[in-house]
């Protein structure tokens, strides 16, 4: 037939203790479905808090005036963005722009007075880079048109104990030194989930904020979001370029998402390593698990070694034969744990899981409601890859031994 | 001894073998000389330990003596590799065991064809070549049966086709009838007997039972590893 | 007696398999005792540095204080409070009396939120880790009342040194906005750097004087000999005190973020326990099968000598309990070992410090052993080992003599 008798007779034997060999697949495939579920969810909730913080806070780039990032000096700005505006228009990729200015200010209402950053943004532009318009839970987002109104975080108008429509006052400096003083209008209140921001952030228009803080046409931020992570970079590039020629501006520098939030991809590093120290580990428990099953697959025939060798087989030959075996074995082990796998998180991928207990923590890394595994490529391949790996070095150790049997004693075994 | 004419396939000379058991130091083979002739039919014949296993293995490549030189067909032996043995043997020899010749995952057919799948033989002509070996030892129609569904004596027929389908210089069988009762053993000797007369094939193979050394033409007597006698008989 | 050594010399009959199979086990256990307890070690390290910084095991609050911490909300009948606490509070307890409030703090640069806390630089040094985080510079005295502690990345945000002025700005007792000009005297280092960041220190009396309280403070916090007494000192403090005029709240409440991170991790753990286990038990069944099935007419020949079926069943299971046994005790053997080992330096994260800041972790983590954990890892393995094992055991027990004889 087509199959060659050598794969035949690999497979046959596979099944001779059809038990044993099942005990040692199920072994393999558990390996593979823990590792295909367990980096989806990883992935998946990578992903997750990622998007969120870029939609909420900083964008997939931005450009700003050098050391603002650290320094956060008001004086530190971006003088003419609408140059800047002009060269964005053609970028391939970008898919919203919208620009920022920000001071830290005393914001009192008549009963209380807190520190708070006060943000200036462009409604509409600003809608197209950040959730926070779909954040609002009372009242209505800043229109194009407003002046004197003002979003506030929810834990800032519960401190401040103020609400839809009432007034409060800013008081801080500007951009020359002069005090940049103002009332404002409650317009809407918002609730991102992370304290950080709700307790201690608020939102008035780019124009109101320009005259009080004294910007003139500057702003502090020019915030970027492109239309998918693996595109950041070459945006970056095209920017980087940009803002090379422009010499209005002393010194810009362009800043990905990494840079503006690197304890975010550090804390990612740091969850994905751990996770492989894990998985490391269980396949090697599951590689010492099934090794019985193949040192006894081979020592127990070793007279039928012997009588293979008599005949013509010669060493090499007989341990691809015991290697095809156990790689059979192997393969249909990962096979079965993949496409179990890929199942289960699918099934998990559409409803999410509800993590209920731990949902406020959650939501100050970014992740609301449920968790959703996601599927990828390398969530789906890199696990098996590595059971496949280490499983064919345990099974080539006893292979090895075969490579010294002598015909003669090998068949004077009992 | 040597029959005029006949060309030597297989040549020992001075062959000396020894084992350690234990503290001792047992001489399996001491000095052994003899060849064997194309299509002769030859025992060796001797008790358990007299050393006449060591020398079919020895003869067949599977074992090196400790002094000596063994010749196949005119190659020395004795200074091979692993590899080049195994080729020796997949090409030269047929091996037949007492038990546990075939390879149990197999059919008989397949057991047959394995060998040639070796040699390098195209997968249709080695299904027809097998097909019509297994007739000639009398198992027609049982060739998709695996050894666990032959009795013994169709195992050891099957082993014989085996050793045979390849063509080779010499066919060596160990006691091949031991685990059979008479009727079942003068049967595989007939089997023997036939394909060493219609294809020429060279048998030694080695029995301490009488009724098969009757079969033998020529009786090579081993006792203490050496060979005290060797006679051509009827 | 006689079981134990015919089933310790059955299983070193192959040997490679038997180390084979213990070396999975030792290796899983291995893992769980210690990966579990350098998980342990990260919560234990969060929650002593969320004790440390400022929360203490209980403080003691006038009522909404925590939902609104501002000067509204403070505590005026000091002397009474004092009184009972020195009464209900277990000996060796410590406590602090503070005035911490929002504030704004302000130099030419720069401006942003702070906390600013006023407290008795003695007592506070008891409780909380201020005492001895002052890297540069020197601490509080009683006695100043311009002076300022600040944590050493302030110093960076607010371009300053040792030696300058910073200016204060908060809400008085009458609602007006006050502000103080500080001399920073001295710097601290924090595990995380929003502690730095957030938290200043003066004298109690000098944000007494700044928000003019007068005698008033707004938190105490409490630190007790022993952290489990928590909840008995906290019922204790509410009938002692009217609960009209305070709220005394647990470490866990005030923290409930750390708290879900707790409960969160113990679940890791056991879910880690339970696959390790499962990735074991696929071997120990299968060796434990494979032992047995060698013995089969072994097994037929000792019923015919008379013993029982259910001995058998036994047997192989004493097998495995000493199995279990040698790989538990290795595996634990190797985790201690290695606890022991990183338990001085501990394991340094400082390479992933960003990331370290962001999940609000230490950046050296010291495993922690705790009896739990200890106690559930190895149980899992020899309860549920044994367990498996039962099926070749049972199997063992089944064969008839006759049909064992004949097994080829």
């Amino acid at each position: 037939m087509g199959v060659p008798i050598d794969l035949k007779m690999a497979w046959r034997n596979v099944w001779r203790n059809p038990r044993r060999s099942l005990l040692t697949i199920f072994a393999i495939a558990f390996a593979c479905l823990v590792l295909v579920f367990m980096l989806s969810f990883q992935f998946g909730s990578y992903e997750t808090m990622i998007n969120t913080s870029v939609k909420i806070y900083t964008g997939h780039l931005q450009i700003q005036a050098k050391d603002y990032q650290e320094k956060r000096d008001i004086r530190l700005v971006v003088s003419d963005p609408k140059v800047i505006e002009k060269h964005l228009k053609g970028i391939p990729h970008l898919q919203g722009f919208t620009f920022r200015a920000q001071a830290f200010s005393l914001v009192s209402s008549g009963k209380r007075t807190y520190g708070t950053l006060v943000n200036g943004i462009d409604p509409k532009n600003e809608a197209s880079v950040s959730r926070l318009k779909s954040l609002i839970v009372k009242g209505s987002y800043l229109s194009p048109n407003d002046y004197g109104t003002v979003l506030m975080g929810q834990l800032l108008a519960k401190n401040l104990r103020v609400g839809i429509g009432n007034e409060i006052t800013v008081l801080g400096q500007g951009r020359d030194g002069s005090i940049a003083a103002t009332v404002l209008r409650i317009k809407g209140i918002f609730r991102t989930g992370i304290d950080q921001l709700d307790r201690s952030t608020m939102y008035i228009p780019l124009n109101c904020f320009r005259d009080v803080y004294a910007m003139g046409q500057a702003v502090h931020q020019v915030v970027m979001v492109v239309d998918s992570l693996s595109h950041v970079l070459s945006v970056k590039r095209q920017l980087a370029g940009i803002i090379l020629h422009l010499s209005a501006d002393p010194s810009l520098v362009v800043l990905d998402w990494e840079e503006l939030m690197p304890g975010l991809r550090q804390g990612i590093e740091m969850d994905l390593i751990s996770g492989v120290v894990f998985y490391l580990i269980l396949i090697l428990v599951v590689a010492f698990s099934i090794l019985n099953t193949f040192l006894m697959a081979i020592f127990e025939r070793t007279r039928e070694f012997g009588v293979l060798m008599a005949i013509g087989v010669t060493p090499g030959r007989l341990m691809r034969l015991l290697f095809i075996e156990s790689l059979i074995l192997t393969l249909v082990g990962i096979g079965a744990g993949i496409v179990v796998g890929v199942l289960v998180t699918r099934y998990f991928q559409f409803h999410g899981i509800d993590i209920s207990g731990a949902s406020d923590l959650l939501t100050q890394f970014g992740i609301t409601g449920r968790l959703y595994p996601r599927l990828s490529y390398i969530s789906v391949a890199s696990g098996p890859a590595a059971v496949l790996i280490i499983t064919s070095l345990a099974a080539l150790y006893p292979t090895l031994k075969v490579r010294s049997l002598q015909p003669v004693k090998a068949m004077e075994t009992v | 001894m040597l029959r005029s004419g006949k060309v030597k396939i297989v040549e020992c000379i001075e062959v000396t073998k020894t084992y350690d058991q234990g503290n001792l130091q047992v001489k399996a083979l001491e000095n052994v000389t003899l060849s064997i002739g194309k299509g002769e039919f030859a025992a060796l014949a001797g008790p358990s330990g007299s050393g006449k296993t060591t020398l079919l293995n020895m003869m067949g490549g599977l074992d090196r003596p400790d002094s000596g030189q063994i010749l196949v067909e005119g190659q020395e032996c004795t200074t091979m590799s692993q590899s080049e043995l195994a080729r020796l043997r997949l090409n030269k020899i047929g091996f037949v065991f007492q038990s546990y010749n075939l390879i149990p995952v197999l059919t008989a057919a397949e057991n047959v064809e394995f060998v040639m799948l070796l040699q390098g033989v195209p997968a249709s002509e080695r299904r027809q070549r097998a097909k019509k070996i297994l007739d000639e030892v009398g198992l027609e129609g049982l060739y998709d049966r695996r050894p666990a569904q032959l009795s013994g004596g169709q195992q050891q027929r099957v082993a014989v086709a085996r050793a045979i389908v390849a063509n080779p210089a010499i066919v060596l069988a160990d006691e091949p009838t031991a685990n059979l009762d008479s009727k079942t053993a003068k049967g595989l000797l007939e089997i023997m007997l036939k394909m060493n007369r219609e294809k020429q094939v060279t048998f030694v193979f080695s029995t301490h039972d009488e009724m098969v050394m009757g079969y033998a033409r020529r009786l090579i007597h081993i006792r203490d590893g050496k060979v005290y006698n060797d006679v051509v008989q009827g | 007696m006689q079981y134990i050594q015919l089933a310790w010399r059955n299983i070193w009959r192959n040997p490679r398999r038997t180390i084979v199979i213990l070396l999975a086990v030792l290796i899983g256990v291995w893992s769980m005792v210690f990966l579990g307890a350098l998980m342990r070690g990260i919560t234990v390290g969060m929650v002593k540095n969320g004790i440390a910084t400022l929360t203490g095991h209980l403080q003691i609050h006038y009522p909404g204080f925590h939902d609104d911490p501002s000067i509204e909300n403070r505590i005026t009948n000091v002397v009474q409070l004092t009184e009972t606490l020195s009464h209900v509070l277990p000996d060796k307890s410590r406590w602090a009396l503070r005035v911490r409030v929002p504030a704004v703090a302000a130099n030419a640069r720069h401006s942003a939120g702070v906390t600013l806390v006023g407290v008795d630089p003695v007592t506070e040094a008891r409780v909380s880790f201020i005492g001895g985080a002052i890297k540069m510079g020197k601490y509080l005295s009683d006695e100043d009342d311009h002076s300022i502690v600040v944590g050493e990345a302030l110093l960076k945000t607010f371009n300053t040194k040792l030696g300058h002025k910073l200016v204060l700005m908060s809400q008085s007792v009458d609602g007006e906005m006050v502000s103080r000009a500080f001399r920073i005297v001295g710097s601290f280092r924090a595990e995380l750097m929003s502690t730095e960041k957030q938290y200043v220190f003066v004298t109690r009396r000098s944000a007494q004087k700044m928000l003019k309280l007068r005698k008033d403070i707004t938190e105490v916090s409490i630190l007790l000999p022993d952290v489990n007494d928590v909840h008995r000192v906290r019922e204790a403090l509410l009938n002692a005190l009217p609960n009209s005029e305070y709220e005394v709240l647990t470490w866990t409440e005030l923290l409930p973020l750390l708290t879900a991170y707790l409960k969160l991790y113990d679940q890791f753990i056991l879910i880690w326990y339970l696959v390790v286990f499962v990735a074991m038990a696929f071997g120990i069944v299968n060796t434990t099968l494979m032992a047995v099935l060698e013995r089969i007419r072994e097994f037929g020949l000792l019923q015919v000598f008379g013993m029982r079926p259910f001995f058998i069943l036994g047997e192989v299971l004493v097998e495995s309990f000493i199995l279990l046994i040698i790989g538990i005790a290795a595996g634990n053997a190797l985790a201690l070992a290695c606890i022991f080992g990183l338990g001085k330096s501990g394991l340094d994260l400082s390479a992933f410090a960003a990331g370290v800041e962001f999940a609000g972790m230490s950046r050296i983590i010291y495993p922690d052993l705790q009896l739990q954990d200890w106690v559930m890892a190895n149980l899992v393995v020899l309860v549920l080992g044994l367990v498996v094992s039962c099926y070749p055991a049972f199997k063992a027990s089944r064969y008839r003599p006759v049909e064992a004889l004949a097994y080829a």
